[in-house]
C-alpha cells in the first residue's frame, strides 16, 4: 500500500515539475503532465479499491520539526472511497486535458497548468487521507489556492478575475470556520491528530459541540455551495478551464462532504439531537431546490452546470440529514441505509459532472463559446461529443436505469421511511422533502431538456456552431470512459452497494449489505421486498424488449414503408435558426410560474417602422433574475464592513512612527496579557 | 417462472390491446354528450393501423433523436405498464421497481419527447416541449407526496404489495379519509400526466392550446402511430393504477384461471368506468389558461399533503 | 361509543367538508363558488343527519334538514341573485394568489390538528377528526375573507366559518340545544340576506363589490 501511496506522490510531483523543465514546448509539456497525472490518479484507484477492501485502516506518519504538525496519513474506507472518487475522475480529466489544454496554448503557460492541475489533484487526495488537523488544514489551504490559480487561468479577462476574487475571499471566510472547529476539538483533546479528536475519552461538552456542528455546517458548507453561501460557486468553476471546472464541481466540494461525514459521524461519534439532522436536511431541500431553479435560467453551459453542483450537493445532504435524524432516534440501519444513498450519489455526482463539464469543454472546444443560444444543431456534427452528453444529462436527470436514478431513488426510499420516527413533525416534513426532492429531479429533467435540447438539436443557431467539428479522440475517450461508468454504476448497484456499505458500516455499526439485496443480489431492496425493490438490469432489459416489441408491431402492422427525408413546414417560409425555440423562451413559463423567486425584471424596447406602427424595426430584450442572496444577504454584510473601515480609518496617519507605536503598543499589552 | 412470463406477455397484450379501446370510449362519451353521434368506439385501432401502413416524413434537420424517441417512449410506457397490477394482484415483475421507479419510467418518456419537440426547429414544438416541461414539474411533487399517503396506509411501495393487501381485506377501506384525499390528488394528476382537459386539450391543434400535440406536431406514419399508441398506453396505465391501489375488489391474488376470469373482467369495467368519468369531465370543464394550471396542480399537491397529515392523525 | 364504521363514515363525511373548503379557496369564479358553498352544507347536512341516526338525537334531523333548506337551497340562490345584478363573475385581483393560499390553508389544517391533539381525548368528541377539522374549516373560512376582494367572496368565506362552527359543536356536544340552533339559523339567514343588500349598495356607491374601496371611507 505504500508503495501505491508512494506511486501516487511521485506521479502528482513529477506531473508538477517535469513539465516546467521543457518550456515552449506546450505538446511535450502537456503530454508529460497528464500523462504523470494520469498514472498517479490510476495508482489513486488501486490505492482506493485496496482500502475499501482492507479489513483494517492503514497508517503512515512522519513526524515534521514544525510543532503541532505531523504528517500522518490514514486510509480508512471512508478516506479510501473519496480517494477513489477523486482518481477517477483525475484519471478522465487527465485524459481529457491532453488534447483540450491546446485550445488554451496561445493564452496561458501549458506548463504552469499542467503543474497547477498536478498540485491540485495532489491536494485534494491529501485532504482526504490527512490523519491530522494541522496537516488536514494545511492541504485544504493549497487545494484552495491551487484551485484559485486555475481559476484566474484566464486572467486577462475582468470577469475571471472578478470570479477568483470572489471565490478567494469566500473560501477563506470558510476556512477561518474549519479553523474554529478544529480548536474546538483542540480544546478538549489536547491533539491535533485524528485519533484524539475521534477519542471517546475527549467528548466535547455540549454547548461546544452545537457550536463545532455550526461552524462545520458553515465551514465546509462554504466550499460545498450550499445555500446560502453557494454565491461564489456560479462565477468561479466556469472560469476555470473546463478539465478543472470538471475537477472542481465534480469532486472539489466532494472534499467538503467528506468533511463533513468524518466530523459528525466520525469526530463527534454520531450522536447529536434531532434537530442538527433537521437542519442539514433543510439546508439540502434549500440548496437543491433554489439550485436547479436558477440552474433553469442560466444560459452560460458551464455556469447552468455549476449550479447543478448547488442542487446535488443539496440531494446529499438530504440523504445525510436523514441519515443524522435516523441516527439521533437510534435507528441504525435506516441510518445506514440514508448515509449509503448520500454517498452513492456523491461518486455518482462526481462522475456525470464532471462528464457534463467535459462535454461543456468540448463544446467550448469545438465553437469558441459558452453560450447555449449560439449553439444548435451540434449532435449531428459531433455525434459522441453529443451521445455522451445525452448519458450525462439522463444521469443527473436522475433517468432510469442510469446511476443518478439509482441514488435518488435510494434518497426516496430513506426519506419514505420516515414513519419510523417518533416524532410527528418528523414524520411530516421527511415526506414534504421527498416531494422537493420530486420537483428539483424533474425541473433537473426540464432543465437538461433545455440544455441538450438547446445545444444539440435542430438548426445550427450561429457560424460557431455550423463550423464545429468533432473534438479530438483523448477528449472523446475521456468522455466516452465516464459515460460508460454512469452506465455501469446505474446497471450494478450491486456491486457498488456493498462496497458502500463497507465504509458506512463503521461509522453507524452495522452492516446493512446483507439485507439490502435481495434475489441473489439482483435486486436492491431496502428493508425487505415487500416494501420497495428495484433492479436496474430488469428495467434495462425490460426497455430493450418492449421496444423492440413496439418495432416488431410497427413492421407487422405497416410492414415496410420507406420513410422520405423533406424539410420542417415553416408555415410557408423557409425555416431559419431565428424562428427556434431560445434557450430563454423555453424557460419562459417556468420563469413566470415561479416569479416570487425569481423576481425577474423584464425589459422590452421596440423602435417602429415610421410608415406604420404594426412593423417593428428593431427590438430590445432584456432579461434578469434578481441575485436575491447577494443583494439582501451579502450587500448588508459588505456595506456593514465597508462603513466599519471608514470609521477605523482615522487611525491611518500615514507615519511611519505612528505605526511602529501601534506594533509597539500592541507588543506591550500582549506581554501584560500573557503575564 | 413459465406461468411469470405467460402472466406477463398476457398483460402486456392486454394493455396493448385495450388502450385504444378507452380512447375510443372517452370520445365517444364526449360526442354522446354534445348531442353527436361519433365515431365508434374502435375508430383509434382503424387510425392506428392507417398511420402505420402510410408512409412517414422525417424532417431533414432532425437528428437520431427523432427517430428513436417513439420506440423510446413506446418502451418506457409499456415497461411502466407492466410494473402495475392489471388483473392479477401479484405481478411478476414486481422485483423491478416500485411506483417510484414506474414515475421515472414514464419521465424517461416525457424526457425523449420534450428532445423530439425541439429536434425539427419548428417553433410549435419547441412551444410544447416548454409547456410540457412546466407541467411535468409541478405535476410531480403531488404525485410523489400521493403516493407516499397511500404507501403509507398499506405499509409498502411496491404495487403489487400495496394492491395484494388491499384486496385482501375483502374490500374495507381502512382509512377512508387519506384514501379519498390520496385519490383526488392522482384524478388531477393523471388528468394532466395524460394530457386531458383541463389541463391539455388532446382534440386540439390551435397552437395557442396544445401542448403534447405541438410536441408530436412533426410526426407521421408509422412514427405518430407509436406516439398515439403509447400516449394511449400511459393513460391505460395511470387508469389502472388508480382502479386497482384504491378499488382492488375482484382482482385475482392467486393465480387460478376462474380467479383470473373474474380479475380480468371486474379490471375491463374498472377502467372503462374511470375512461367514462374523464369523458364527462372533459365535456363539463373548459381547458384551463397554462398559467391556471398551477392552481389545479396546487390543489392536488396540498389533497395529497392532507391525506398525509390525515394518515398520521388517525393513527396517533 | 359509536361504532368503528359509524366513526369513519362522519370522518370521511368531515373531510369531503374539508375538500369543499379547498375547491372554494382555489376557484376563481364566484358563481362556482356559491355552488361549491351550496355541496359543502349539503354534506354538512348529511354530516349531521348521520349524527343524528347514530346518536338517536331526533331534533338533529330537523337541525340537519334546515340546514338543507337555508344553507342548500335560500342562501345559494339569494347570492346567485345578487351576483347576476351586479354582473361580477371573477375575482380578478387578489391579495393572495391561488396557489399560496393554497399552501397557508394546508399549513392552518395542520396547525388545526396540532391544536386539537389535547383537547380530543377529554371531551365526548365523537371521533378523533372532526373537531380538528370543524376548527380548520373555520380557519380557512376567516382566511377566505382576508384573501379575497369582492364582497360575495367574503360572504362565503363567513358562511364557511359558519359551516364549521356547525360542524364543531355537532361534533363536540352531538348537536346543540334546539333553541339555540334555531337562533343561529335565524342569525345567519338574516346576516346572509344584510351582507346581499350591502353587496348591492357597495355597487351603486362604488360602481363596483371591491371592498378595497372602503379604504376610502377613513378620515
Amino acid at each position: 500500500m505504500l508503495i501505491l501511496f508512494l506511486l501516487l506522490f511521485v506521479g502528482y510531483v513529477a506531473g508538477a515539475l517535469l513539465p516546467l523543465c521543457f518550456p515552449a514546448k506546450p505538446r511535450t509539456q502537456s503530454l508529460l503532465a497528464h500523462g504523470c497525472a494520469g498514472v498517479a490518479s490510476g495508482a489513486g484507484i488501486v490505492l482506493g479499491l485496496v482500502g475499501l477492501f482492507s479489513p483494517e485502516p492503514w497508517t503512515v506518519s512522519v513526524q515534521s520539526t514544525v510543532p503541532f504538525l505531523s504528517l500522518a496519513v490514514r486510509l480508512d474506507t471512508l478516506s479510501a472511497f473519496f480517494a477513489f472518487t477523486i482518481s477517477l475522475a483525475g484519471l478522465a480529466a487527465s485524459i481529457f486535458a491532453v488534447d483540450y489544454v491546446s485550445e488554451l496554448e496561445r493564452k496561458v503557460s501549458i506548463g504552469a497548468l499542467g503543474a497547477l492541475f498536478n498540485g491540485f489533484l495532489l491536494s485534494m487526495t491529501l485532504v482526504v487521507l490527512a490523519d491530522d488537523g494541522f496537516f488536514f488544514l494545511i492541504v485544504w489551504e493549497l487545494m484552495s489556492v491551487v484551485s484559485y490559480l486555475l481559476v484566474v487561468t484566464e486572467h486577462e479577462k475582468a470577469d475571471v478575475r472578478y470570479a477568483g476574487l470572489f471565490y478567494f475571499i469566500m473560501t477563506h471566510i470558510g476556512t477561518a470556520f474549519v479553523a474554529v472547529t478544529f480548536l474546538f476539538l483542540y480544546q478538549t483533546s489536547g491533539s491535533f491528530s485524528f485519533e484524539a479528536f475521534r477519542d471517546p475519552a475527549h467528548r466535547l461538552p455540549e454547548g461546544i459541540r452545537t457550536l463545532a456542528f455550526l461552524t462545520a455546517l458553515i465551514g465546509f458548507g462554504t466550499k460545498a455551495g450550499i445555500v446560502p453561501l453557494h454565491v461564489w460557486l456560479p462565477y468561479a468553476h466556469p472560469a476555470a478551464p473546463s478539465h478543472v471546472s470538471a475537477l472542481m464541481s465534480g469532486v472539489m466540494i466532494k472534499t467538503a462532504i467528506y468533511a463533513l461525514v468524518r466530523m459528525y459521524f466520525d469526530f463527534l461519534d454520531g450522536q447529536f439531537p434531532w434537530w442538527w439532522g433537521f437542519v442539514v436536511l433543510t439546508v439540502g431541500a434549500v440548496s437543491a431546490l433554489l439550485g436547479v431553479m436558477y440552474a433553469l435560467m442560466e444560459h452560460d453551459l458551464k455556469s447552468l452546470l455549476a449550479y447543478h453542483s448547488v442542487e446535488n450537493i443539496g440531494i446529499i445532504l438530504l440523504g445525510i440529514g436523514a441519515a443524522m435524524i435516523f441516527q439521533s432516534y437510534g435507528l441504525k440501519e435506516l441510518a445506514a441505509l440514508a448515509l449509503l444513498a448520500g454517498l452513492y450519489h456523491t461518486i455518482n455526482h462526481a462522475m456525470f459532472k464532471a462528464l457534463l463539464f467535459l462535454g461543456a469543454g468540448s463544446l467550448l472546444y469545438a465553437t469558441h463559446t459558452r453560450n447555449m443560444e449560439e449553439y444548435g444543431g451540434l449532435l449531428r456534427r459531433m455525434p459522441w461529443t453529443g451521445a455522451a452528453f445525452l448519458v450525462g444529462a439522463a444521469s443527473i436527470a436522475a433517468l432510469p436505469p442510469t446511476n443518478g436514478f439509482v441514488s435518488e431513488w435510494l434518497v426516496f426510499q430513506s426519506l419514505f421511511l420516515s414513519f419510523h420516527v417518533p416524532d410527528m413533525f418528523l414524520k411530516l416534513m421527511m415526506p414534504v422533502a421527498a416531494s422537493i426532492l420530486a420537483l428539483t429531479g424533474m425541473l433537473a429533467l426540464a432543465c437538461f431538456a433545455k440544455a441538450f435540447g438547446i445545444s444539440f438539436l435542430a438548426l445550427p443557431r450561429s457560424l460557431h456552431a455550423r463550423r464545429a467539428e468533432e473534438v479530438p479522440f483523448s477528449m472523446r475517450m475521456a468522455m466516452g470512459l465516464l459515460a460508460a461508468i454512469c452506465v455501469g454504476f446505474g446497471l450494478g448497484p450491486v456491486v457498488v452497494v456493498p462496497l458502500l456499505d463497507r465504509v458506512v458500516a463503521p461509522f453507524i455499526g452495522v452492516s446493512i449489505a446483507e439485507n439490502i439485496l435481495a434475489m441473489d443480489g439482483w435486486t436492491l431492496a431496502p428493508v425487505s421486498i415487500e416494501f420497495s425493490s428495484l433492479s436496474t438490469p430488469a428495467i434495462a432489459l425490460l426497455l430493450v424488449a418492449m421496444g423492440a416489441v413496439g418495432m416488431a408491431l410497427a413492421t407487422l402492422i405497416g410492414g415496410s414503408v420507406q420513410a422520405r427525408r423533406y424539410k420542417t413546414w415553416g408555415c410557408g417560409i423557409a425555416l431559419s435558426p431565428r424562428m427556434e425555440y431560445t434557450a430563454t423562451g423555453f424557460v419562459q413559463p417556468i420563469k413566470r410560474v415561479f416569479a416570487t423567486i425569481y423576481r425577474p425584471t423584464v425589459k422590452l424596447e421596440t423602435e417602429f417602422l415610421e410608415e406604420s406602427r404594426y412593423f417593428a424595426k428593431r427590438r430590445h430584450f432584456e432579461f434578469h433574475v434578481e441575485p436575491v442572496f447577494p443583494k439582501y444577504l451579502y450587500d448588508p454584510v459588505i456595506v456593514f464592513f465597508t462603513t466599519l473601515a471608514d470609521r477605523v480609518k482615522v487611525i491611518q496617519g500615514g507615519s511611519l512612527h505612528l505605526y511602529l507605536m501601534y506594533i509597539f503598543a500592541t507588543l506591550i499589552v500582549l506581554l501584560l496579557f500573557t503575564v | 417462472m413459465i406461468l411469470a412470463f405467460v402472466l406477463t406477455v398476457a398483460q402486456a397484450m392486454i394493455l396493448l390491446a385495450i388502450s385504444p379501446l378507452l380512447v375510443g370510449l372517452i370520445r365517444k362519451v364526449k360526442a354522446r354528450l354534445q348531442l353527436r353521434q361519433g365515431a365508434s368506439v374502435f375508430q383509434p385501432y382503424a387510425d392506428l393501423v392507417k398511420l402505420f401502413r402510410k408512409e412517414p416524413v422525417i424532417s431533414t434537420t432532425t437528428s437520431w433523436i427523432f427517430t428513436a424517441t417513439p420506440s423510446i417512449v413506446f418502451s418506457s410506457t409499456l415497461a411502466a405498464g407492466l410494473l402495475v397490477p392489471v388483473f392479477i394482484s401479484h405481478v411478476p415483475l414486481s422485483f423491478a421497481g416500485n411506483i417510484i421507479a414506474m414515475v421515472y419510467l414514464l419521465a424517461l418518456g416525457t424526457f425523449f419527447l420534450m428532445l423530439a419537440g425541439l429536434d425539427a426547429g419548428s417553433a410549435f414544438g419547441g412551444m410544447g416541449s416548454s409547456r410540457e416541461a412546466i407541467v411535468a414539474s409541478l405535476t410531480e411533487p403531488a404525485m410523489m407526496l400521493s403516493v407516499f399517503a397511500i404507501a403509507l396506509t398499506a405499509g409498502s411501495t411496491n404495487l403489487s404489495t400495496v394492491v395484494h393487501q388491499t384486496a385482501l381485506l375483502q374490500g374495507i377501506v381502512t382509512d377512508p379519509a387519506p384514501h379519498l384525499m390520496a385519490f383526488a390528488a392522482l384524478f388531477i394528476v393523471t388528468l394532466a400526466e395524460a394530457g386531458r382537459v383541463p389541463v391539455d386539450n388532446p382534440a386540439t391543434h390551435l397552437e395557442l392550446t396544445m401542448i403534447h400535440e405541438a410536441m408530436i406536431l412533426e410526426y407521421s406514419g408509422r412514427y405518430l402511430a407509436l406516439i398515439e399508441w403509447a400516449s394511449a398506453l400511459k393513460l391505460t396505465v395511470l387508469l389502472s393504477l388508480m382502479a386497482n391501489v384504491f378499488a382492488p375488489w375482484g382482482i385475482a391474488t392467486t393465480p387460478e384461471p376462474a380467479a383470473l376470469g373474474i380479475g380480468l373482467l371486474v379490471y375491463l369495467v374498472k377502467v372503462a368506468g374511470l375512461a367514462v368519468a374523464i369523458g364527462v369531465i372533459e365535456c363539463m370543464f373548459a381547458k384551463l389558461r397554462l398559467f391556471r394550471v398551477t392552481d389545479l396542480l396546487g390543489v392536488a399537491f396540498i389533497l395529497a399533503l392532507l391525506g398525509l397529515v390525515f394518515f398520521y392523525i388517525l393513527r396517533s | 361509543m359509536l361504532s368503528e364504521m359509524g366513526s369513519q363514515l362522519i370522518d370521511l363525511c368531515s373531510a369531503l367538508l374539508l375538500l369543499t373548503c379547498f375547491a372554494i379557496v382555489a376557484q376563481r369564479r364566484l358563481a362556482a363558488c356559491v355552488d361549491l358553498f351550496a355541496l359543502q352544507s349539503a354534506f354538512l347536512a348529511g354530516t349531521a343527519a348521520l349524527v343524528g341516526f347514530l346518536t338517536d338525537n331526533h331534533h338533529v334531523y330537523v337541525t340537519a334538514a334546515m340546514t338543507g333548506v337555508v344553507k342548500v337551497i335560500i342562501i345559494p340562490v339569494v347570492l346567485k341573485k345578487v351576483i347576476q345584478r351586479l354582473n361580477v363573475k371573477r375575482e380578478l385581483v387578489m391579495n393572495v394568489n391561488v396557489p399560496v393560499a393554497l399552501l397557508i390553508c394546508g399549513a392552518l389544517v395542520i396547525l388545526a390538528f396540532f391544536i386539537t391533539r389535547p383537547i380530543i381525548p377529554l371531551g365526548h368528541v365523537l371521533t378523533r377528526d372532526s373537531l380538528a377539522i370543524a376548527l380548520a374549516i373555520i380557519l380557512i373560512g376567516l382566511f377566505t375573507m382576508i384573501a379575497r376582494q369582492k364582497a360575495v367572496t367574503q360572504l362565503v368565506g363567513f358562511l364557511v366559518v359558519e359551516n364549521g362552527l356547525f360542524l364543531g359543536a355537532t361534533a363536540a356536544t352531538h348537536g346543540m340545544p334546539f333553541v339555540v340552533e334555531l337562533g343561529v339559523f335565524f342569525d345567519v339567514l338574516v346576516a346572509a340576506l344584510i351582507a346581499g343588500i350591502y353587496t348591492n349598495r357597495l355597487q351603486d356607491a362604488f360602481d363596483s363589490v371591491d371592498t378595497s374601496h372602503l379604504t376610502g371611507l377613513k378620515e
